[in-house]
């Protein structure tokens, strides 16, 4: 709904919004753009003060050093397999435990989702020390799945909420008819929900891999041999190593950035509907 | 990011059964073609018990273990580790201690300051958003890009800014002041840091759910307050906040839980420092656990931090359910 202003003060009202979202711009691009443009500075130009804006002899340099010296594509790649299997597995649980919650009449539903709801608030800190004993008790530390099960678990229970958010507005007729023509549950919930379901798994699944892509605390708990470092782990250790190389390291902070960038702009919509959605419905 | 979504229909649950199949369609054929309700059940339980047992095994169990934990002597041996007697001396120890208390008081603090700087500017934001028309989506599109921004990425990224020498702020600083000064080795301006940095990272995620909020008002309540004679000022106090209440209640019961919980930026930007002048719980916990090897203590002090945590979501969802009720029958 668009708001009335009085029609005198229109034309100052408009440039006070309007720079209020360049400031907004500004502030929210200003340091993205620092760690970009000094990612192709030279060493010196890098601690240079005043800093310069605009690198003077860009370079690539960083990028090779980030890449070959310090082995960020490793962790690229572990944080690619480790984010999109969790992702894939958070979607395939969820959805149809989703669907149960929604659609089913399951005993203590309501017991259920206040748990769940509990238990995605819970504060990592308190999950670490159990699994840290019971990953080492079971050999899984430094290993995929030592970090995949319980990236699963953690996101489970948000995934869940907004399944069955999205599913509870799925016409019941649909599948009734489906139900009729002889279809069993499981056929039914394949070929006629989960087509529907596609915006709901957007948003799940987008969710689920920032939230596993940028998860340090487990990562850097359970995987801190070199060989099955993630991206952030990877990141927050350059600095202990040496004096910090800020080159070397904002070439790999701006390589593990692209990925998730390219995500969230690609599904931006679905993200600012996720956000929203449920807050709408209650 | 979790939760908010979610805490959002909460205060109503348990949730009100779909209007079942009792008033939906008579089914083609005439025949009751209606599968039986407890058939129902059993495939939602078959469904549901996948995901549900994963939790359970994954997140429940270890929360009871991490309890018993907390009251254990634990030795870590090759591989694995052995409990040696049980003791409750954990939590007498971590309440006492001026570290823990230290720790609780600077996460309390920070959370405080965080969710409230980031409600009034994202409240703030959210105006200006609503008002921008085209430009709209570009611009929210470009907040996301912070938000979407690995923690540890930004914790690096700030700390190159703030850093001591050459960082670009410290020279600006120096320019103001007329010396360098030393942002992250002073512990009020390290707080005042960190306060920086997760405000920046986190005032447009607020921006986006109270921007959710203002799209439901219904226009005809501004028609209402502008016919009245309201001025800009008081509509926004009077009509467009009492309105977002409910949204901004559950953009800050999430802040509230993520801005407790904080690790990664203390770990990165400030290692806690200087001195323990921006030690989290979190940070506290792993300490405790992983450079003392203090298994039962490091639990007990998460436990601490998850009871807090618990107590506040209950706390709050029973205050602003009260207050919903209040304000619809009002």
């Amino acid at each position: 709904m668009n708001r009335r202003t009085p029609a005198s003060g229109i034309r100052r009202y408009l440039n006070a919004v309007n720079l209020g979202g360049l400031a907004m711009v500004v502030l929210s691009t200003l340091p993205l753009y620092w760690m970009i443009a000094s990612s192709f500075k030279g060493p010196g130009e890098i601690s240079a003060a005043p800093p310069g804006l605009v690198p003077e002899s860009a370079t690539l340099g960083n990028y090779a050093e980030a890449f070959v010296r310090n082995g960020i594509g490793r962790y690229l790649l572990n944080s690619v397999l480790v984010s999109s299997v969790s992702t894939v597995a958070v979607l395939g649980l969820s959805f149809f435990a989703g669907y149960a919650l929604a659609r089913t009449p399951l005993r203590g539903r309501g017991a259920i989702m206040t748990t769940l709801l509990m238990l995605s608030v819970f504060p990592p800190i308190a999950l670490v020390v159990p699994l840290f004993l019971l990953e080492r008790q079971l050999g899984l530390l430094n290993s995929y799945a030592g970090l995949i099960v319980p990236y699963v678990a953690l996101n489970l229970p948000f995934a869940i909420w907004i399944m069955r958010n999205y599913l509870v507005g799925i016409p019941r007729e649909l599948e009734e008819a489906a139900t009729v023509d002889g279809a069993g549950p499981l056929r039914t919930v394949l070929t006629v929900i989960a087509p529907l379901a596609r915006p709901g798994l957007f948003t799940a699944g987008i969710f689920t891999f920032t939230a596993t892509w940028a998860e340090f605390l487990l990562a850097l708990t359970f995987n801190s041999e070199d060989g099955h470092r993630t991206v952030p782990v990877g990141i927050a250790l350059f600095t202990s190593q040496y004096t910090v190389p800020y080159g070397t390291l904002f070439a790999g902070a701006v390589a593990a950035t692209v990925p998730i960038g390219v995500l969230v702009m690609i599904f931006r919509r679905s993200i600012v509907s996720g956000m929203t959605s449920g807050a709408v419905k209650g | 990011m979790n939760a908010v979504t979610s805490s959002a229909t909460v205060p109503r649950s348990p949730a009100p059964p779909p209007a079942g199949p009792r008033t939906g369609p008579v089914p083609r054929g005439g025949g009751p073609a209606r599968v039986s309700r407890r058939k129902r059940a059993r495939t939602g339980w078959f469904f549901a018990s996948p995901a549900l047992l994963t939790i359970a095994a994954v997140t429940v169990f270890p929360v009871l273990f991490s309890v018993v934990l907390s009251f254990a002597d634990v030795r870590l041996e090759y591989g694995g580790f052995r409990l040696l007697s049980l003791t409750g001396d954990h939590y007498a120890a971590v309440l006492s201690s001026p570290e823990w208390r230290h720790a609780l008081l600077f996460t309390f603090g920070f959370t405080a300051v965080t969710v409230l700087l980031e409600l009034v500017l994202g409240t703030a934001a959210a105006l200006v958003l609503e008002r921008l028309g085209a430009a709209r989506g570009w611009v929210l599109a470009v907040l996301l890009l912070p938000w979407a921004l690995i923690n540890v990425v930004a914790a690096q990224l700030w700390g190159y800014l703030f850093n001591g020498t050459y960082g670009g702020l410290t020279w600006l600083f120096e320019q103001i002041l007329g010396h360098q000064p030393d942002i992250l080795g002073q512990p009020a301006s390290a707080m005042g840091a960190m306060v920086v940095v997760d405000v920046w990272k986190t005032t447009p995620f607020v921006a986006i759910v109270v921007l959710a909020g203002l799209m439901l008002i219904p226009g005809d309540v501004y028609e209402a307050a502008e016919i009245d004679g309201a001025g800009a000022w008081t509509t926004f106090w009077k009509v467009t906040l009492p309105q977002l209440r409910p949204i901004m209640a559950i953009a800050v019961l999430f802040r509230i839980l993520q801005a407790f919980g904080i690790f990664d930026l203390p770990f990165v930007l400030t290692q806690g420092g200087p001195g323990t002048a921006t030690e989290s719980l979190a940070i506290l916990g792993y300490k405790t656990l992983f450079q003392n090897l203090d298994i039962g203590r490091g639990a007990a002090v998460a436990t601490t931090s998850a009871v807090i945590v618990i107590g506040c979501c209950l706390l709050f969802l029973r205050v602003f359910r009260t207050q919903a009720d209040e304000g619809g029958r009002a």
